[in-house]
């Protein structure tokens, strides 16, 4: 929508017009209605739900006109408001788009027009109940400046408050700019003070006006001056602030400092639009010195979108009634339009000469235009046009005038050129005009003919007599025969056959020639016709059939006119069928089955075809109540096709038996040693499979598992053998198979293996298993990208866009090369990327990379390089990964760059800002988005609004506009729209995510009436499970588990362990276990084994029944040995939490009872490590000086702590501390094996506390070496790097591969050696 | 029926992007030098007093209609026309209710 809020098109005002406005005085204000209090009934939800859709439906028509024209039209604008208004309640909004389009976009308009425009808005849209913001009161300010309107700021700010509407920054901005249009900067100043007085920034835009306002007030110094006064205030003029000197010099019309300032802005490497030159070009005219016009036009770089804006400045000019240098304007960009022209009759400008026409240029201005058009062959006839332009207008004396100058060019006149003004005067009876315009076609020697006369001149007069009469009167002469024919033609149109008759009888009748009533005569029949459809329809019998076939012949015959009615006849028949059999109903259908055939029948014998399109429409209708035997009897019949489409599906068939046929036990035996990643097995397995059945083919997904556990393995022939195998036996692949394919090559991209993933690659597509996909084939890239191998990967790049039309991880590349500064190589990838993708994509890949690197400033010259435009998916692709790496600096700043390219969609610019903001909760950054938008005077889309409100009401602050309704499809059934399943599900969906239960089920009703077998999705069950277990309504979501498993849904874990949860909390373990009955019954969900186990214990314990829970947990352990790797700690944590001393030393006295008697120690380690997490240190001492506790004991707590992986750093710091403390270190520290263990101790602290600290890291390794833990090479990579910082010599060899191979290497040790995790 | 056939054969072409300066009688003017015109059709709107920009030319002959096909461009006033042939026997029905024949 971007188009329609460019700021930077807007012209500015002269003090030329000044003195010419008759509104110069400070006194007059706009006048802001006050608000009422007025509470209007709150508009239904139908009503918001298709404003929402009128809003976006306003706003595409809006903006596709400013995107193809830069402008709006004054007709359009008020069509919009009109539709607008008649909805009833506007919303704030629609509001906001509206009198944002009253300013400077609608070139066309006088300015005082467009005031009165923007009021009438204003006040009508206040009337019907619109709630004002402060982006409203800005916007109007904006209209205001824009339009010149001379009105008080102080006024302004008391309307605003008597409001209750609190001016913001841009609110005070444009009040500067309004005292300074009129350089009176003494009011400028105050505002200023009540800024400074609040703390608001003073940005750029506040010393662009007063740059204006001392040129106005005459001090040229000063003005100049605020440049310095910028650059001392920390703000570097840009280029609004060289555009307000630029137009102040224009204003005093000194060329020889707009050519310096032009040089100085070139040397200070800011860039000019066009469209600011077109300002320049306007304010010099404005003041009359358009002699220097050609100058700047000079300047102009012809980038994207100048025609459109050339254009706007030509309309303006005509406008303000300069039309003499909108012309000079229009002839210096003709050559750019010449190119665009096909037709061998150019018509340039055609644009300029309507304007004129509107505007009511003299007439002898226009023609000097069209000569001069028409001599340099610009315009083959624009005489001609000016006419039509002043005909549509309904200008009858410059369309005279015009025609005036046709004749003396020797240009044809013709009768119809009057019809336009004819029909005109017709509309509104208008007598005087009619005879006017007639006299002016005597003048000019055009002689009317009949069709002028019975259609556009006879409907004026209320009877032929009184015409005849008039003429006579005014001196007009009119053959007498063609008033006659033209009477004839009256009566016939309507359909009045009898008078036709008569008058056709009278003896006075004059030889008139058939074809001059003929049509009228055909329009009456289609009247009587209607009205016999019509008769048909209250029943089908033969009676209108019939009267209709002898009606037409007798008139036929008795008249003996050839009237081409045959033709006429079986159109109309067939119509007639088409409508009669549309307008009956099924039983009706069924039950005249007999009468229809009849009158098939009937039609054959008359010889009636009918032509194909109309019996296509039969025959659907008769199909569709199924009836096709009725339209077999005269027509043919489809049959054949039916047959076909069984055969077919009987084929299908066959073949879903066929796959069903092969050894299954062998298919899942192989899949379970891929997932188990025995490639030997699995490949033993195959071949035994082959021996036995050579046709047996596994499905696509146990294939490609095959295949990847194979080339993992390094038998990548077999894995490339399997994939020929899948084409021999034709295997389809679906998109999630391929998505498998891909992982495959991947891996073998991180082990940095490209020839395997080139076989695999090329083998896939050449083989036609899948097609060539960017994903399938980043691997390749990927692998050399991996080993920071740019020219390797580059190559690749080549490779696969040669080979395979893909360009896959270009953007990592880029951003490589960038980093690394390879100016060389990433000119070649630049050159490739142009010539395979065109110039604009290679600039938006370079773009997206500066950013990415966050080089800025190259990335602004990117942007701006001229004919760049906007690609929203490209905008989006990037603006979507900021967003999912939380990366708002690169985003800000490309919503920032791209203000002024071309056809850019602000409102998805800032919402995709927005949705950054939502997802890092940054309000002060969203509120700052606001202000940016207003600044920019956008219109933004609803979605954008609630999001903003959504923020700022997370965070409990004030949201200052009206937030519109989230559109509810709910009541589409008022509107007669019938829903699919799938929208009302979303709904659903929806409505639960927001917790409104109420609502939702006030949903499913309405769909369970509309829709006949309507059920909750998966998805929304497990959501609707979650959202009544949040509000405690436990019967309600067992209920809708039992639901769910009747109608064989899989419930979620997570639904699951919400409800388990919830029963728990509510102390209801018999549910619990009902719950735990039915979930395993499903087998295929993945639970936390402990889930029922510690729920039920806290069911329990939520009942006072400790004991039972103790009983409970006591006879796990004891029961199975293997539960000693589940936790129980979740119970201790929500005992704990909850505070509960007495139960928490039942369970304690359970732990160490479990450690004495049964040598069961997960309890107590469960329970010790949640004492130090939550820094209960002392509890944690006092498990440990449990008596019975060996050091073997602590060994198995410290291995069960840290293998589990604790390394937060609390806890961390704790155990350290506990090390040196009781028997740990004489037992602990002196085994040779437990050296890892020891490490992790360490590692942690020097990773996270003391990466900077050099002398602790030095301290603690050297403790490291005393004790004899021998640390991993990652932390001997990152003690090297801080002796290398220190300056000290590193007293080891520094491990020689990077980082992250050592992270990767320690992760997967880790992961091998920890156990899964339970709970 | 007593006119079918032979009699109601017409041979007509479309024509379309007609500029608003000639009316039926240009028109038909123009393409009489293909063949016999026996109908030509340029709907006007009566609420504007333009007509609409296309026009149906019905020719008596084939040959009329094959010669008025092969020409290209046909260029009328300067302006150019585009002729096709009649596909749509009905297409001219619709508009044909608000406008009138001249």
């Amino acid at each position: 929508m971007a188009a329609l809020l460019r700021s930077a098109r807007l012209l500015k005002c002269s003090p030329a017009a000044l003195s010419t406005l008759p509104c110069v005085s400070c006194r007059q204000y706009g006048v802001v209605p006050e608000q009422r209090g007025l509470v209007k009934d709150e508009p239904s939800v139908a009503v918001r739900s298709k404003q929402a859709q009128q809003f976006d439906w306003a706003l595409a028509k809006l903006d596709s006109s400013v995107r193809r024209t830069g402008r709006v039209t004054k007709t359009l604008l008020l069509r919009i408001f009109h539709d607008i208004c008649r909805t009833g309640y506007p919303s704030g909004n629609q509001a906001l788009l509206l009198l944002r389009s009253c300013g400077s976009l609608l070139p066309e308009v006088p300015l005082a027009e467009r005031i009165e425009l923007s009021q009438q808005i204003w006040d009508k849209l206040q009337e019907l109940g619109t709630t004002y913001d402060v982006s409203h009161y800005n916007a109007l300010l904006k209209t205001y400046l824009q339009n010149e309107f001379r009105f008080s700021p102080t006024d302004f700010l008391t309307k605003m408050e008597s409001a209750n509407v609190q001016p913001n920054r841009v609110t005070y901005q444009r009040l500067i700019a309004a005292y300074c249009e009129v350089g009176d900067i003494e009011g400028a100043s105050t505002i200023l003070g009540f800024m400074k007085s609040k703390d608001l920034p003073i940005t750029e835009a506040v010393f662009n006006s007063l740059v204006t306002g001392h040129a106005r007030a005459g001090d040229m110094d000063s003005a100049e001056g605020i440049l310095s006064v910028m650059k001392g205030a920390g703000i570097e003029p840009g280029p609004d602030t060289y555009l307000s000197l630029l137009n102040v010099y224009a204003e005093k019309g000194d060329i020889a400092k707009i050519k310096q300032t032009l040089e100085t802005v070139e040397n200070a490497d800011i860039l000019l639009m066009d469209r600011d030159l077109m300002q320049v070009v306007f304010s010099l005219t404005k003041a009359s010195h358009q002699q220097h016009v050609p100058e700047i036009v000079e300047h102009m770089r012809h980038e994207r979108g100048y025609v459109p804006d050339a254009m706007n400045l030509c309309l303006s000019l005509i406008t303000h009634g300069h039309e003499e240098t909108a012309f000079s304007v229009l002839k210096s960009f003709t050559g750019l339009l010449v190119e665009s022209q096909t037709s061998d009759s150019p018509d340039l400008g055609n644009f300029f000469l309507r304007h004129c026409a509107n505007m009511d240029k003299p007439v002898e201005n226009i023609v000097g235009f069209c000569k001069d058009l028409k001599d340099s062959g610009l315009h083959s006839s624009p005489l001609q046009f000016t006419l039509q332009c002043a005909l549509e207008a309904k200008k009858t004396g410059m369309a005279v005038e015009l025609m005036r100058s046709m004749k003396e060019e020797g240009l044809p006149l013709r009768p119809h050129y009057f019809c336009p003004l004819f029909t005109h005067y017709q509309k509104d009876k208008n007598i005087p005009g009619t005879l006017q315009a007639l006299r002016a076609m005597q003048e000019l020697g055009v002689a009317s003919d009949v069709d002028t006369f019975s259609i556009y001149i006879l409907p004026s007069f209320p009877s032929v007599d009184s015409a005849r009469t008039s003429l006579k009167e005014a001196g007009i002469d009119v053959d007498g025969n063609i008033l006659i024919a033209a009477e004839l033609r009256t009566e016939a149109s309507r359909g009045n056959l009898a008078g036709l008759f008569s008058l056709m009888s009278s003896p006075a009748l004059p030889n008139i020639d058939l074809s001059a009533f003929r049509a009228s005569l055909i329009s009456g029949f289609r009247g009587l016709f209607a009205g016999l459809q019509y008769f048909c329809c209250s029943g089908p019998t033969e009676a209108p059939f019939v009267y209709l076939y002898d009606s037409i012949n007798v008139f036929i015959e008795s008249r003996k006119c050839q009237i081409g009615s045959s033709l006429l006849f079986a159109e109309n028949v067939a119509y007639f069928l088409y409508n009669l059999i549309d307008s009956l109903n099924e039983t009706e259908v069924h039950s005249k089955e007999e009468q229809i055939r009849e009158y098939f029948g009937l039609l054959k014998n008359m010889n009636i075809s009918i032509s194909l399109n109309i019996f296509r429409g039969i025959r659907n209708i008769l199909e569709s109540y199924q009836v096709p035997e009725l339209v077999k009897s005269p027509f043919k019949t489809i049959r054949q096709y039916l047959c076909i489409h069984k055969l077919e599906r009987a084929l299908e068939l066959k073949t879903q038996y066929e796959t069903d046929m092969t050894p299954a036990a062998y298919a899942t035996l192989i899949n379970l040693c891929c997932r188990h990643d025995n490639a030997e097995e699995a490949l033993k397995l195959k071949m035994e499979l082959a021996r036995k059945d050579s046709d047996a083919a596994l499905d696509a997904q146990k294939y490609v598992a095959l295949v990847r556990v194979l080339s993992k393995h390094g038998k990548l022939e077999e894995a490339i053998d399997m994939l020929k195998e899948m084409k021999e036996k034709d295997v389809q692949l679906r998109d999630s198979t391929i998505g498998l394919l891909t992982l495959t090559m991947n891996t073998a991209a991180m082990k940095g293996d490209a020839n395997t993933i080139r076989r695999l690659q090329e083998t896939i597509f050449t083989l036609g298993l899948a097609k060539p996909s960017s994903n399938l084939c980043s691997p390749l890239i990927a692998c050399y990208l991996e080993s920071e191998n740019y020219a390797g990967a580059f190559d690749a790049t080549v490779e696969v866009q040669k080979q395979y039309n893909q360009m896959p991880k270009i953007h990592d590349l880029i951003c490589g090369l960038v980093e690394k500064g390879d100016a060389e190589l990433l000119q070649k990838v630049m050159e490739f990327l142009s010539q395979e993708r065109g110039e604009m994509m290679m600039l938006y890949d370079l773009y997206f990379a500066f950013l990415q690197t966050g080089r800025y400033k190259e990335a602004r010259k990117i942007i701006e390089t001229p004919g760049l435009r906007a690609r929203p998916t490209r905008l989006q692709w990037f603006a979507e990964k900021c967003i999912a790496a939380q990366q708002m600096e690169p985003l800000e700043n490309m919503v920032d760059m791209t203000v002024k390219l071309f056809e850019c969609d602000r409102d998805d610019m800032y919402h995709y800002l927005l949705r950054l903001c939502k997802e890092t909760n940054d309000w002060q950054k969203a509120e700052a988005t606001w202000m940016k938008m207003q600044e920019e005077n956008l219109a933004p889309r609803e979605r954008t609004l609630r999001l903003l409100a959504d923020i700022l009401k997370n965070n409990d602050k004030e949201v200052p506009f009206e937030v519109p309704e989230v559109k509810e499809p709910i009541r589409s059934d008022s509107m007669g729209m019938v829903l699919s399943p799938a929208p009302y599900d979303t709904l659903i969906k929806t409505l639960l995510a927001s917790g409104n239960i109420e609502d939702a089920m006030a949903v499913k009703n309405i769909a369970t009436d509309h829709i006949p077998g309507f059920s909750l999705s998966d998805n929304a069950n497990n959501l609707l499970i979650i959202s009544q277990v949040k509000r405690c309504q436990m019967k309600d979501a067992m209920g809708t588990l039992k639901g769910m498993l009747q109608a064989d849904q899989v419930p979620t874990q997570l639904a699951i362990t919400r409800l388990v949860q919830g029963l728990a909390s509510e102390g209801n373990s018999q549910d619990i276990q009902e719950a735990e009955a039915l979930v395993k019954t499903l087998g295929s969900i993945k639970l936390s084994s402990m889930l029922f186990v510690n729920n039920t214990a806290l069911a329990h314990i939520k009942k006072y029944d400790i004991d039972s829970a103790v009983e409970l947990l006591e006879s796990f352990y004891i029961q199975n040995t293997e539960n000693q790797k589940s936790s129980i700690s979740f119970v201790f944590r929500k005992v704990l939490d909850a505070n509960n001393d007495a139960v928490l030393d039942k369970l304690s006295a359970m732990a160490e009872r479990l450690c004495n008697h049964f040598a069961s120690y997960r309890a107590a380690t469960d329970l010790f490590l949640i004492y130090l997490d939550t820094g209960r240190t002392e509890e944690a001492k006092f498990l440990l000086q449990v008596p019975s506790l060996t050091n073997q004991d602590i060994h198995t707590v410290y291995t069960c702590f840290l293998m589990r992986g604790y390394f937060s750093q609390r806890s961390v710091r704790t155990l350290t501390h506990f090390s040196t403390w009781r028997p740990l270190q004489h037992y602990y520290f002196m085994r040779p094996d437990m050296c890892r263990m020891k490490y992790c101790m360490f590692s942690p602290s020097l990773s996270t506390g003391l990466d900077k600290d050099f002398s602790s890291a030095k301290a603690l390794y050297e403790r490291m070496q005393a004790e004899g833990v021998k640390a991993d090479e990652l932390t001997l990579k990152r003690l090297a790097l801080l002796y290398k910082e220190a300056g000290e010599t590193v007293p080891f060899e520094e491990p020689p591969e990077s980082f992250r191979f050592y992270a990767d290497k320690l992760n997967k040790q880790r992961s091998e050696s920890m156990e899964p995790a339970n709970n | 029926m007593a006119a079918t056939a032979a009699g109601k054969k017409v041979f007509e072409v479309f024509v379309s992007k007609v500029p608003w300066t000639v009316a039926t009688k240009e028109v038909k003017e123009y393409f009489r030098q293909f063949g016999q015109v026996k109908k030509c059709l340029l709907p006007f709107d009566k609420e504007t007093g333009f007509h609409r920009g296309f026009c149906w030319i019905g020719f008596t002959t084939e040959e009329g209609l094959q010669n008025a096909l092969q020409k290209d461009p046909h260029i009328i006033e300067g302006a150019r026309l585009q002729v096709q042939k009649n596909r749509k026997p009905f297409s001219g029905r619709k508009s044909n209710k608000e406008a009138e024949d001249i």
